[in-house]
């Protein structure tokens, strides 16, 4: 099926300079429309198995035994696995193998894998795992971190004193001597609920062994490599009988960004059965598998000078991080080290607590451990801009970066679109007119966020690249790509054949992308920490300068002179020299002249990132770094119900400084995504728990917004161009998240004078803050 | 099990299967037909990403049994493009999502196709309150929304446009 | 999550439907739009060998609206044609406003009005997956013994989520209903009962086949408040109808209100108080206090119970207002709040 070619900017005869900036579609969105392009779920293989998982019933308990017999012995049944047969301990984080295929000894949440099945139908698997017998000794369980910290006896991790998976203690420049020289002091306690991405596709794997016992897993990841060498170890397979394919994904938002249990528990059950299964999570399995954002209590403390200069900060954080390690050591680091590279602030001291609970684990989430801490930074800044009698804007000013610079916690800030973005979103949102200006019940506020355009430092300590991207060409002239960047709706596939595109001056037609196969492709750690753009981005363009240089070797021999003097644009390879002007040869016909007696022309590329930008050297300082940050400064309008305490955001404004919009249409996407999942968070989205039970495992009453409470989202893009991205690129798919939330309660305080410390803002929270303040009112009279 | 053979009348075409009553006409459709464009996002009917056309109103394949809607044109995802009686060519609102990055991963997307399908046969002018309305049944995680409703808007303006008015009228 | 295994049979006719309910007893489940049923068997709520699908039944679906005889709908509307229903926005608006609230697009397009009034009672420690309830020990509403919203007490407090019912109610509506023994009509307060277990007061082997309006009912004003924390696909977490009729001087003649969503059954409030006055803030905030003490929500559902108790009060509060001034609060001099 065809597209409209009117409609679609493909610059065959165009040069670099109009691809790079042109709203592109997504390569693979005709695939999406008409329902062609395949996800995970959307596989069968002949033979293939219904896969299903046992789930603990107890958030903390002993496994005395399980009888697996019965349902072994069920008709239709074609293997059973439990955690006897699963012993090798495993986990996303190096520091953080803690959790097996299914439980050995212990489960601890509701929701803890015990055994997997796989059968001829669901009804036939479900009907099993009713079969399967454990004996429970149910244990005292941990729901709270602030008291899990207190623990002593039964612990959730034999391992982990006090239940505390990881603390940090950092202190940069000297916190008491700031708050000496600080006016005005301010210490607030911030309270942000769990949540999860609850991306919409259900995750599903799809495992098929050969007979030669090496195996193919289909599945929605985000990281293909993490999953590929995970199976290996946990199947002890060695990494070249593992093949991991990634179809299309239906949204990770993080949640696919390291393994989850069915995928490794659909292999484990292909193998035994000796025949493909698939296992496809229900929602409330997604629930489970979960790996969201943490609650996260943070008590900051902040001093300044009377004209609002920061002086000194201090956080203590503490994460409700759930049963397992996850990203956890990540979560917490990043809560702490991202408190800088938004402002200058020259002493900060930083306790961070990653807790564990009897609770599903946390993990990485859009915004990965910032945008609990920034929630509370930037609130906090706009209490005191408040107190102060300085706007909003201004205090923000009167703090901002000097880059180049590094931060006291060894942060590299190379560029810095930040101050443009708050002009900018300042003047479109006509902030002057409206701050402190609007009726009762309306309100404006003002907040920024940032964030990293991927990690410095692998979570992989090998000597090895990032991230690789090869490029063939046929003698025909077609380009394919080969990545193993996982495009998971984000526009990963698109970017790079846009930039290989502009960089080879073909049209975007002649390319075409293979990608997420690790069989296939090379190494690419995975979509997460906003990466891709950056890393393989520039790897893509590495590699393409290098086909180039063959291209234009070979044009240069034909034509009689040397690549310099030649020019490779609008598909067609000229002399520089005007007066040899006529003297071309087209892309295709240099292509063939390249490829010579080979099968294609190849070259490769790959992106490690700088060592000026890896950070310092203490306990911690990995986490943080990295290449390049984006920035965001957003506006939120709100209506607010004094009688309801509903809250109606109207409209919001955000400016991201993306370094460079390769495309616009996908930076405007990222951005618009971001902050409507922001929005989630700020005032409707919360895993509600009773004890370690989850009241609203299910889309129903997790209540991700519908089209009515979203309102208009305008994006504004600032263009910082970034010495070492892409074409001067950075991220723009998570850092416009964590502005939302400030932005908004802070009009929430514009419109009705009271500030709301604890996410969501329910209705119920601004009721009864009016009330409160009501009664403080009519008491000071 | 109790088998039962059914006829299903799927975007034109008239599917004969044999299948239990208690299947849901969304596993009939991806399991049986292998029209796995309609896709199934949670358990509790909140989603909308099964949407299907019947008799030409956006309803729910979760919730439906598959031997209940024997009488019934059933429409998919994979029967837009091709329902404009012409082969290779995109139904306006399937432009409009690609040109305007409606579709970031896809899944909600041909739930939300569908329903806006229904609301421009209804209404080729609806305003911006009226899409909202529509489509306040199918959630997106990636868009925010911004994106769809710009998708639709351009399909609107290229159902306006005289080209595509004279092409629908040759299609019939 | 699979659907447990039954039968499924599909008579053409009222008639022919009256016996198949008859014959299969308690063995059988009605279905017709199957947005509160088919979620329910997923979840193993609800496992019948036989369904018997009503939406064959095009005999009852119908709206008719006749001055003299009043309005009358049949079982098998769909929502979305009642919502939609230029006669009873004009003549019955409180039904429109709630009929159009109801979930969503989607699933106005598939649920009855039978289905939405015979709607099972919600709770959150009963709408959730057989794995999560078994991990709870179950509830005593199904299978188990214990309320986990009331510990220590044998009552059911799951909530009826009816969005139309309340409508009607406020509306003086009756219920038709057709069994073996004939036809017969109930008022719809009669219909319900307050018992989040046995919460519809029919025998089994009953259709629910339409509901009828009294023709002096037709013209009323009336409004429909909703709580809700998505403005689409959820539940109601509250709910008050509330119609009205007064004369040329805005004096009350008629008023009625009515509460869903806050108790096992659809309520009516006394409003009584309010016949024969002229607009007073006293009564209406009287009948707002007595709303609350006939709604009694407890933790059923999202928010907690005093959050959406103090929201009922102010949906009636704000209701009767816009009915008894329409609109004209400032003139009056009438704050806001």
């Amino acid at each position: 099926m065809s597209l409209d070619p009117a409609l679609v900017p493909n610059s065959r005869n165009g040069s670099n300079s109009s691809l790079v900036g042109a709203r592109i579609p997504m390569v693979d969105s005709v695939d999406k429309v008409t329902g062609a392009g395949k996800y995970t779920d959307d596989l069968t293989l002949p033979g293939t198995l219904v896969g299903k998982i046992l789930h603990s019933p107890h958030a903390h308990a002993r496994i005395l035994s399980i009888d697996a017999s019965a349902a072994e012995r069920l008709p239709g049944v074609h293997a059973v696995v439990t955690g006897r047969e699963t012993p090798v301990r495993y986990g996303i984080l190096p520091v953080g193998h803690d959790e097996t295929i299914f439980a050995t000894g212990k489960v601890r949440y509701i929701g803890d894998n015990v055994a997997g099945v796989a059968a001829e139908s669901e009804s036939v698997a479900e009907q099993a795992l009713r079969l399967i017998k454990v004996v429970y000794e149910v244990l005292p369980a941990y729901f709270d971190p602030e008291k899990s910290m207190q623990a002593e006896t039964n612990l959730i991790h034999d391992d982990k004193p006090q239940n505390i998976e990881k603390e940090y203690h950092h202190h940069f420049g000297n916190v008491e001597a700031g708050f000496a020289e600080a006016d005005y002091i301010r210490d607030d306690r911030f309270e942000c609920a769990e949540v999860t991405h609850a991306a919409l596709e259900p995750h599903s794997t799809l495992a098929k062994f050969d007979p030669d016992g090496s195996v193919t897993v289909w599945s929605s990841t985000q990281v293909p490599y993490y999953l590929m060498r995970t199976l290996a170890a946990t199947l002890k397979l060695s990494e070249e009988k593992v093949r991991v394919i990634k179809p299309l994904v239906g949204g990770g938002f993080g949640g696919k960004s390291e393994v989850i249990p069915l995928e490794l528990a659909a292999a484990v059950l292909a193998r035994k059965a000796g025949t493909p299964v698939k296992i496809t999570y229900t929602r409330e399995e997604v629930f489970y598998a979960h790996r969201g954002r943490p609650r996260q209590i943070v008590e900051l403390k902040t001093g300044v000078k009377r004209d609002g200069k920061i002086t000194a900060v201090e956080a203590r954080i503490v994460q409700d991080g759930g049963a397992y390690c996850s990203y956890g050591v990540v979560t917490i680091l990043y809560s702490g080290q991202l408190l800088n590279a938004m402002y200058d602030i020259p002493n900060v001291k930083f306790d961070g607590y990653r807790v564990l609970t009897n609770k599903p684990a946390c993990g990485a989430m859009r915004g990965h451990g910032t945008v609990n801490s920034r929630f509370a930074f930037e609130t906090q800044l706009n209490m005191i801009a408040e107190v102060l009698g300085i706007d909003p804007a201004e205090i923000r000013r009167r703090n901002l970066l000097r880059p180049p610079c590094v931060t006291v916690n060894g942060l590299r800030v190379l560029s810095y679109g930040y101050p443009e973005c708050l002009e900018k979103v300042v003047e479109r949102s006509g902030w002057k007119r409206k701050y402190g200006k609007l009726p009762y019940g309306k309100g404006i506020g003002l907040a920024g966020s940032h964030y990293v355009s991927g990690a410095a430092n692998a979570i992989v300590r090998a000597e090895m690249p990032h991230t690789t991207v090869d490029i063939s060409i046929d003698r025909s002239g077609m380009v394919t790509i080969y990545t193993g960047a996982a495009e998971i709706g984000q526009g990963s596939d698109t970017m790079q054949v846009q930039v290989v595109a502009a960089e080879l001056g073909i049209g975007l037609d002649r390319v075409k992308i293979v990608a997420a196969d690790t069989a296939r492709t090379p190494v690419d750690l995975g979509s997460y920490s906003s990466r891709v753009t950056f890393m393989a981005g520039n790897a893509a363009i590495a590699a393409a300068r290098e086909a180039k240089k063959q291209i234009l070797a070979a044009a240069a021999r034909k034509l009689d002179t040397t690549p310099e003097n030649l020019a490779l644009e609008g598909e067609r390879i000229t002399c520089r020299d005007p007066a040899w002007r006529d003297l071309s040869l087209s892309f295709a016909e240099t292509a063939a002249l390249a490829v010579g007696s080979d099968e294609a022309l190849r070259a490769s590329g790959s992106y490690s990132p700088p060592a000026s930008a890896q950070g310092g050297k203490y306990k911690g300082a990995g986490v943080g770094p990295s290449p390049a940050y984006s920035y965001s400064a957003q506006t939120a309008e709100v209506t607010v119900d004094p009688e309801t305490g509903e809250v109606k955001v109207d409209r919001v404004i955000a400016a991201h400084d993306c370094g460079k919009a390769i495309n616009p249409l996908a930076v405007e996407g990222q951005v618009q995504g971001s902050v409507w999942m922001g929005l989630g968070q700020a005032v409707q989205e919360e895993m509600v728990w009773q004890g370690g039970r989850l009241m609203n495992p299910g889309l129903l009453e997790y209540r991700s917004a519908s089209t009515l409470e979203s309102p208009p989202i305008e994006t504004i893009i600032v263009e910082s161009n970034d010495p070492e991205g892409p074409f001067g690129a950075k991220e723009a798919g998570e850092g416009s998240l964590a502005a939302t939330i400030p932005a908004v309660v802070q009009a929430i305080h514009d419109a009705v004078g009271v500030w709301i410390t604890s996410l969501p803002v329910t209705p119920e929270k601004v009721l009864r803050a009016l009330e409160e303040k009501r009664r403080r009112e009519e008491l000071s009279y | 099990m109790n088998q039962e053979t059914i006829q299903l009348h799927i975007n034109g075409k008239k599917f004969q299967i044999e299948t239990e009553p208690n299947r849901l006409l969304l596993d009939v459709l991806r399991q049986d037909l292998g029209l796995t464009g309609t896709k199934r996002g949670c358990d509790d009917s909140s989603c909308g990403a099964c949407t299907v056309l019947i008799d030409g109103e956006p309803q729910m394949s979760c919730l439906m049994l598959a031997v209940c809607y024997q009488d019934c044109e059933i429409t998919t995802i994979e029967g837009v493009a091709t329902l404009r009686g012409k082969d290779n060519e995109l139904d306006p609102l399937q432009q409009g999502f690609v040109v305007e990055g409606g579709a970031q991963c896809g899944y909600c997307t041909p739930g939300m196709i569908l329903t806006a399908k229904h609301l421009l046969a209804q209404n080729p002018d609806p305003t911006e309150d009226e899409i909202n309305q529509a489509l306040s049944g199918n959630l997106c995680r990636c868009t925010g929304y911004t994106q769809i409703l710009a998708s639709v808007r351009r399909a609107i303006e290229l159902l306006r446009d005289p080209a595509w008015r004279d092409q629908e009228a040759q299609s019939r | 999550m699979s659907l447990p295994s039954f039968d499924v049979i599909r008579p053409r006719t009222q008639h022919a439907a009256v016996d198949e309910l008859a014959r299969y007893g308690a063995e059988v489940q009605m279905v017709a739009g199957g947005t509160d049923l088919i979620p329910s068997m997923k979840q193993g709520l609800f496992a019948p060998r036989v369904l018997l699908d009503l939406k064959p039944l095009r005999e009852l679906d119908f709206i008719r609206f006749d001055p003299e005889q009043g309005l009358s709908i049949g079982a098998l509307t769909r929502i979305s044609t009642i919502a939609g229903s230029r006669v009873i926005a004009e003549q019955f608006p409180v039904l429109h406003e709630a009929a159009k609230t109801i979930a969503s697009p989607l699933l106005r397009n598939m649920g009855t009005l039978g289905g939405n009034l015979c709607l099972d009672t919600r709770c959150l420690y009963y709408n959730q997956s057989h794995f999560w309830r078994d991990a709870l020990g179950y509830c005593i509403k199904k299978d188990g013994s214990v309320c986990h919203v009331a510990p220590g007490g044998h009552f059911c407090w799951a909530v009826f989520s009816g969005d139309t019912a309340p409508a009607l109610l406020a509306l003086g509506a009756t219920v038709r209903l057709a069994s073996p023994r004939g036809p017969r009509q109930v008022p719809l307060e009669e219909f319900y009962a307050n018992d989040g277990i046995v919460h519809i007061a029919k025998a089994r082997d009953e259709i629910v086949t339409g509901i009828r309006v009294p023709a002096s009912n037709a013209g009323w004003s009336g409004v429909y408040k909703r709580l809700r924390i998505r403005q689409s696909i959820d539940y109601p977490l509250a709910g008050v109808a509330a119609v009205m009729q007064k004369d040329e001087a805005g004096v009350c003649r008629e008023v009625r209100v009515a509460l869903t969503a806050v108790n096992p059954a659809p309520r009516l409030v006394d409003a009584a108080i309010l016949k024969g006055k002229a607009y007073d803030a006293g009564l209406v905030e009287q009948v707002a206090y007595e709303a609350i003490r006939t709604g009694k929500p407890l933790r059923t559902s999202a928010s907690t119970p005093e959050y959406r108790r103090q929201m009922i009060r102010v949906f009636v509060r704000r209701a009767l207002r816009e009915l008894w001034l329409n609109g004209r609060a400032e003139e009056l001099g009438v704050t806001a709040h």
